[in-house]
């Protein structure tokens, strides 16, 4: 594989002209960013949502809901954060066309991932322990248990697409099909899936409800 | 203007590394001292900004070194930024507002 990229056989990078503007930005790199843009603006409003029914609510967490697990979702943060650090390395690698380093960083990254959805699984039916749904949040039942499940598997619906991309790229790198600039654009993805949980676990987790 | 990572490698000037690690060790700490804040019993309006301002910092960090936008041009920047601008700031008003009806009633 690293034989037909070698061959001339791999995808070439496009280098986009200067313009005023957006300076060498490709436009698939704008395009991802307003893309980004949307989707976060998606995150905004429910998170205003969730802060608008949290702060009208006479009782947040009724008698019988547990607590969220702040400690284990913080590992689940961490795992977050320690996976945009090996995908800007993986970018890192690509940029000097060192493809066996930028793949395992690919495959690390996506680990990071699977990872972090098979935590989300634990935290919502359990693996380990019973799970929130046994615990007594169920959906539909308040907006404390709404608006998490709502939002949590929202961005959990990202961490999966992400994945997904993630494995994708890998593939596609590996047959020399992807660019550092495609490894670029599905960083930036992926570092959103980071940024807006750094949000979620502070307003859902973080900020007591006493 | 500093130069990109990706021009940064086409030029030869070396990578990104340390810079990366560094950002991880901010954001390592910050989610300790995140957590630690979160436990804090009884000062629940400090908490509630020391919290957001940690996430503020936080978020800043990936979306300007992780995500690159500190080495883009000031037009990218603002298409990123006003818009997103825009819900903190509609929240803003949702709370001041919240804030004056309690103080009224």
């Amino acid at each position: 594989m690293q034989a037909a990229a070698a061959h001339g056989h791999a995808a070439r990078e496009v280098v986009w002209p200067q313009d005023p503007q957006f300076g060498r930005a490709s436009a698939g790199k704008i395009a991802m960013w307003i893309f980004l843009v949307s989707d976060g603006l998606s995150f905004a409003g429910l998170l205003l949502a969730y802060g608008i029914l949290r702060g009208e609510s006479l009782v947040w967490r009724h008698p019988g809901e547990p607590e969220l697990g702040i400690a284990f979702t913080a590992g689940l943060t961490f795992l977050l954060i320690c996976s945009s650090v090996s995908m800007v390395f993986a970018y890192e690698a690509a940029l000097h066309d060192q493809r066996k380093r930028a793949a395992v960083f690919l495959g690390l990254t996506a680990l990071g991932g699977a990872l972090f959805l098979l935590g989300q699984y634990n935290e919502y039916f359990g693996i380990f322990h019973p799970g929130l749904t046994k615990e007594g949040l169920v959906l539909g039942q308040s907006a404390y248990a709404s608006t998490f499940y709502v939002i949590t598997s929202f961005h959990g619906a990202h961490v999966f697409s992400g994945t997904l991309y993630i494995l994708i790229t890998l593939m596609r790198w590996l047959r020399g099909k992807a660019t550092a600039s495609q490894i670029e654009l599905l960083g930036l993805f992926w570092h959103f899936v980071d940024l807006v949980w750094i949000l979620v676990f502070t307003i859902v987790y973080l900020i007591p409800t006493g | 203007m500093t130069e990109t990572p990706a021009q940064a490698a086409a030029h030869g000037t070396g990578s990104r590394a340390r810079q990366y690690l560094t950002i991880f060790f901010v954001l390592f700490v910050l989610t300790v001292l995140e957590v630690g804040v979160a436990y804090v019993r009884g000062h629940k309006t400090e908490v509630v900004v020391v919290l957001f301002s940690l996430a503020a910092v936080k978020a800043a960090c990936v979306a300007l070194f992780f995500m690159h936008l500190k080495w883009e041009t000031r037009v990218l920047r603002a298409t990123v930024v006003v818009p997103l601008s825009l819900p903190v700031l509609y929240a803003l008003v949702l709370i001041t507002e919240a804030a004056w009806r309690r103080l009224a009633g």
